[in-house]
């Protein structure tokens, strides 16, 4: 030693640090790692949980914390590089297997890894926000072995192969591919669409492409059907199995699309076996298969709806404008019953009573209906013939099932106005008649178009049935004060009031002395009661029950009309009679009196007259002699006047002619409402007004509007525009 | 009967415990025990203890915590060791959760006293989510997690602290003056952990980045910051931001002659949709109370005591506070007399109420303004040194809580289920608690 050296003498400076082994970070690191390969040779049994947890804590305690953090990725990727390259190297089959086993160590190896380092995990790692190491662990697996190159294209090409084969009808391992798939749902949502589904999705619809295109060659529209419903259900099934829920939707949207969305048009225009065939053989469950995959697809529904419509609007215009068809207003109807049922039937079962296509429905039979000017009347009708005799040994409640129907059609008219006329004309008939079935079913039809149109359109429908009801009381009273009449002929009469019924002419007739006696009675006994009124009878449309006496003693009630009566009581006092006389005895219009005595003397059973000469229709010069052979093996009978049941070419027009003079009124009335509130309006504008205010009634006739506001305007309501003579304005 | 399979040995420092897996269970998964159960909650016990090498003593506690779900230290065991000890095994939570009850006003006892080193006179203390607080001093808040550890102090270019409040258990936000011409102060967010300032609240008027002073604070449930701000042009009013990206997203300017942008207090109601405004004397020479819809930038309710002929003693709203199931606002005069006002009558009157306790005569010589704040029904209302509870639907005075050490009280605040009151003369807040539930 020098004494130079010495000279540098230093007082070395007080350390307050406490000397830790400098290498203390180092040596607990090397515990863990070593650790950590031990958890990946799967020889964990002899490590000390106890002590790892404790070298973990301690390193961070020491600031560590960054060390051990960075140390344990860097180990676990060394780790996972080197499983990366044993799961490349199985060959074949098992590379699928190897790569599940590997991901199984993996999940297991990491649990473990987490346990140890849960100290780092909630101090170190919380307050420096970095991931947390199960996140890690995985996020190192996916980037080193899923994102491995040699790892990545195979394994998704491996996937795809397995689906391919199952699709075609190969059985595959589907446990495993439940394992992988549940890999990549493991590893993120994004994993999973980017490295698997995405390319799924392309096969898939690659897949799908092809067969369609086979199918779609080979097969009718019901198998190409099946077919369709067979893969939808197989690849929901495959997704249940093995895929994650989220891709249901996806992989279902790329088989309707495929398979359906694609082929739509001609599927359902395919020949022989398209949507139109399937409507004209009620074919249930087909229709209810297309609807269920069309449903699926945007605009199915639509193209099915409207090859549906249009195949309706045709098949319905076939069947009201044919002549022959309409020639029996009750098959008339009742086939559009049937036609109704059926589609309401294949809607309600296949098309699970999807509202769009009832719609579609209501909007065709609306069409159609009104394409035929005298569907109300054929309507009126076929409820005339129902509550004549159609509802005898009917329920109730198929009764009003029945009206219901028929109610439906009703919904469908655009001129109820012309069916109420109708209607108006058959209950009078049936009213007088006596002939009406039920009174149930008339009152229950009554409140049926009360509620469809309103008060005032049964109004007078219902003052027929008071009317009705007043006369049998207006009776009882009558006899009640004349107990004389008990003896001679019962006269009922039915007091109508003018205007709730259908007006008809009266017409005049001479009636039998007997008769003429008792209705002077009664009017002198109805005006007593009543003043103010006045009484006109309608002879015309009586009836009444006459017994007879025939050559050989037969005796017989016989059922007539008023004129009948009137013409068979002249035989009382003369055994012949020829035409003219009768008439000049009656003064019963000639077309009247012919067709009552067509009745009584041409018709086969019923001819209690005899006519000379023999034939069938009735002439001026002929005459008439009781018939004694009349023969008849009931008691009572009922000779009914020949009559047209549907109406005759000038009543029809008739008709017609009235509905349009009653219209006038509803028009103009509707005109000044709306102007009443709008003050001025343009022609436009108050043509399609009036049009939708009047819609429930009757569809008004545009060049109709333009008269009646013609015809306003000359009554001072309504004045033209000075400067804009398209403009209306109300005068008040 | 045979011998339970589930039990479990430790030897822990060299002191042997026994317990069973379902007690061990209880301390859920993340924690040490729970890394000791497999997938399926089953434990497989090993042939001899398990060694751990900790302090025998606070395993013991911890241990019992586990068993009975009580925490009962000894006293020769202090917090700080056991605090230690449960993070170690990761029980701190369960710690927590035992230390105290849920809250009840009438049932609170003193935890602890906690004394700071700040200068000067405390600003305001807040109560954390998860029962820890800040205190703000000056110009400094100081946070304090709910073991009573204090953490990194925060400031905003050290400019005078106005109010401060937590988003959530890792987020402050901090409102303070502006500094003249250098765009310092206004608002800013901080974590509660590591003190670090995450991000600056901006104000602009008319596109233009403007400085500001921010004043009182309040947070709504769908992530929004309301701040009373004045800004150098007159532009004082209420600032709203969103607490997630941190934008701007509205302001409500104040009309002549009303006050918004110098408020006392902000509180937002949840069930009107609607921001309690209140700027109370001597901040202005007049109170102002307002409710303001931001839906359609309305003020849908106010009261003010202008023109109001001054009582004989001359009771002045100091405090105010919305009771929205009452459909009222609570007040209060420097004597803790509480007065209502009804919401729902536009332009009412205070409604005092009869129970004042004529303190005039002796009056402390340095006065701090009574506050008042609300709780589940249980209204809470400082005065002086002590903070008095009142209950029930007439608010019947039902406990008083009062420490004679450290002068008034010049703030107080509940949350995390306690109640923390900040003295002004000694720079000292308490915390109270409710204990635990008794046993049976």
């Amino acid at each position: 030693m020098s004494n130079q050296k010495k000279r540098n003498f230093q007082i070395e400076a007080f350390k307050h640090r406490v000397v830790v082994d400098p290498k203390y970070a180092d040596k607990t690191w090397q515990i863990l790692e070593r650790a950590i390969h031990q958890i990946y040779n799967q020889d964990a049994s002899g490590l000390s949980f106890e002590e790892l947890y404790r070298n973990a804590y301690n390193m961070v305690l020491h600031k560590f914390g960054e060390k051990l953090y960075t140390g344990f990725i860097t180990t676990m990727t060394a780790h996972l590089r080197e499983k990366a390259k044993l799961i490349e190297a199985a060959q074949g089959g098992s590379f699928l297997e190897e790569l599940n086993k590997k991901w199984t160590e993996h999940n297991k190896a990491l649990e473990m890894i987490r346990d140890i380092l849960m100290y780092m995990d909630r101090t170190y790692i919380e307050s420096t926000k970095k991931t947390h190491v199960h996140p890690m662990g995985l996020n190192l697996w996916r980037d080193n072995v899923v994102h491995f190159t040699k790892i990545h294209t195979r394994l998704l090409n491996t996937l795809l192969d397995l689906v391919q084969k199952e699709r075609t009808g190969e059985v595959i391992d589907r446990g495993l591919m439940r394992n992988v798939t549940k890999m990549f749902m493991d590893l993120g949502e994004s994993v999973y669409q980017d490295d698997f589904e995405k390319p799924f999705l392309e096969a898939s619809s690659e897949f799908y492409k092809v067969e369609s295109q086979e199918f779609i060659e080979s097969c009718d529209c019901g198998d190409y059907l099946k077919k369709a419903e067979k893969r939808l259900t197989e690849e929901i099934d495959r997704v249940a199995n093995y895929l994650d829920a989220k891709s249901e939707e996806k992989i279902t949207s790329v088989v309707e699309r495929e398979m359906i969305a694609n082929h739509m048009q001609r599927l359902v225009h395919m020949e022989n076996s398209g949507l139109v065939n399937m409507l004209l053989n009620d074919k249930y469950e087909d229709l209810g298969r297309m609807y269920n995959l069309f449903r699926r697809v945007t605009n199915g529904l639509v193209t099915v709806r409207d090859v549906m419509t249009s195949h309706l609007r045709e098949m319905g215009k076939q069947l009201v404008t044919d002549p022959e068809k309409s020639k029996d207003p009750v098959e008339f109807v009742q086939r559009l019953l049937d036609e109704r049922d059926k589609y309401d039937k294949i809607i309600s079962t296949a098309f699970g009573n999807d509202k769009t296509f009832q719609n579609a429905l209501n909007s065709s039979f609306e069409y159609f209906i009104n394409l035929n000017a005298r569907s109300p009347e054929f309507i009126s009708l076929f409820i005339d013939d129902k509550l004549r005799k159609g509802l005898k040994g009917i329920g109730e409640e198929d009764v009003e099932v029945i009206l219901d129907k028929v109610m439906m059609l009703f919904r469908y008219l655009q001129e109820k106005d012309v069916f109420e006329k109708y209607y108006k004309q058959h209950l009078a008939k049936r009213l007088l008649s006596g002939k009406t079935v039920s009174d149930d079913a008339e009152r229950s039809l009554i409140v049926k178009l009360k509620t469809e149109c309103g008060y005032q359109f049964t109004s007078k429908l219902e003052g027929m049935f008071t009317d009705m009801k007043t006369s049998e009381d207006t009776m009882r009273g009558f006899y009640g004060s004349h107990p004389e009449l008990s003896e001679g002929p019962t006269l009922i009469v039915q007091v109508l009031t003018t205007g709730s019924w259908p007006t008809q002419p009266a017409v005049p007739c001479n009636l039998p002395a007997e008769v003429s006696v008792l209705c002077e009675k009664f009017r002198s006994y109805y005006l007593g009661t009543h003043t103010g009124r006045r009484l006109s009878w309608q002879t015309n449309m009586g009836t009444a029950d006459i017994k007879a006496v025939f050559g050989k003693g037969q005796k017989h009630e016989l059922n007539v009309s008023t004129f009948q009566m009137c013409v068979l009581m002249l035989f009382n006092n003369s055994d012949r009679l020829s035409y003219k006389e009768i008439e000049q005895a009656t003064e019963i219009p000639s077309s009247d009196l012919k067709r009552c005595l067509q009745s009584l003397a041409c018709v086969k059973g019923k001819n209690v007259l005899k006519k000379e000469p023999m034939s069938k229709d009735i002439g001026e010069e002929d005459s008439f002699v009781v018939n004694d052979k009349f023969t008849c093996k009931f008691y009572k009978v009922k000779i009914g006047t020949v009559v047209a049941q549907k109406e005759t070419e000038p009543e029809k027009q008739e008709t017609r002619q009235r509905v349009e003079e009653d219209r006038k009124p509803q028009i103009e009335a509707a005109i000044v409402r709306i102007m009443k509130s709008r003050k001025v309006l343009d022609h436009n504008n108050i043509i399609a007004e009036v049009t939708k205010q009047l819609q429930p009634r009757f569809l008004a006739n545009p060049t109709e509007i333009k008269k009646r506001i013609e015809s306003l305007i000359e009554r001072d309501f309504l004045e033209r525009d000075n400067t804009d003579r398209k403009l209306y304005r109300y005068l008040a | 009967m045979g011998i339970s399979k589930d039990r479990i040995k430790f030897n822990v420092g060299g002191r042997l415990f026994e317990t069973t897996s379902t007690t061990l269970a209880n301390a859920g998964r993340d924690s040490f025990f729970g890394a000791l159960f497999d997938d399926e909650w089953n434990l497989s016990p090993p042939e001899k203890d398990i060694f751990v090498d900790r302090n025998p003593d606070c395993f013991a506690v911890l241990l019992d915590l586990l068993r009975t779900g009580d925490l009962n230290v000894p006293t020769n065991i202090p917090e700080r060791l056991l605090h230690r000890e449960a993070s170690f095994y990761g029980l701190l939570d369960h710690v927590r959760t035992a230390k105290w009850g849920p809250f009840d006003g009438n049932r609170l006892r003193l935890g602890d006293s906690v004394k700071g080193i700040a200068p000067g006179d405390g600003t305001a203390i807040r109560a954390g989510p998860d029962g820890g607080c800040c205190v703000a001093h000056g110009s400094v808040v100081h946070v304090l997690d709910w073991m009573l550890e204090e953490h990194c102090p925060i400031n905003l270019d050290y400019q005078r602290v106005n109010d401060v409040g937590w988003i959530d258990s890792d987020n402050i936000v901090l409102s303070a003056c502006e500094r003249l011409g250098r765009g310092d102060g206004g608002m800013g967010l901080f974590s509660s952990s590591s003190g670090d300032l995450r991000y600056k609240f901006q104000v602009s008027h008319e596109n233009q980045v403007k400085s500001y002073t921010a004043g009182a604070l309040s947070f709504c449930p769908d992530y929004k910051i309301f701040a009373s701000c004045k800004g150098r042009s007159n532009e004082y009013g209420i600032g709203v931001w969103d607490q997630i990206t941190g934008k701007q997203t509205d302001f409500f300017y104040e009309s002549p002659g009303w006050s918004l942008g110098d408020a006392d207090k902000l509180q937002w109601l949840n069930g009107k949709n609607c921001l309690l405004v209140a700027t109370l004397f001597p901040r202005k020479d007049n109170c102002y109370i307002s409710l303001l819809d931001f839906r359609d930038k309305n003020m849908v309710w106010s009261w003010s005591d202008i023109g109001s002929p001054m009582a004989i003693d001359e009771k002045r709203v100091r405090d105010a506070i919305a009771m929205e199931d009452s459909n009222s606002i609570c007040v209060v005069n420097e004597f803790e007399d509480l007065g209502f006002i009804d919401l729902r009558m536009y332009g009412g009157s205070v409604r005092w109420s009869s129970r004042s306790r004529l303190m005039k005569s002796k009056m402390p010589d340095e006065p701090c303004y009574p506050k008042l704040a609300l709780h589940e029904g249980q209204l809470f209302s400082s005065m002086n040194d002590s903070i008095s509870v009142f209950c029930g639907p007439d608010w019947v005075l039902t406990s008083r809580l009062r420490r004679s050490y450290g002068g008034s009280i010049c703030d107080f605040s509940i949350g995390g289920d306690r109640l923390f009151a900040l003295h002004s003369e000694e720079n000292v807040f308490d915390v109270w608690e409710t204990p635990p539930p008794p046993i049976i």
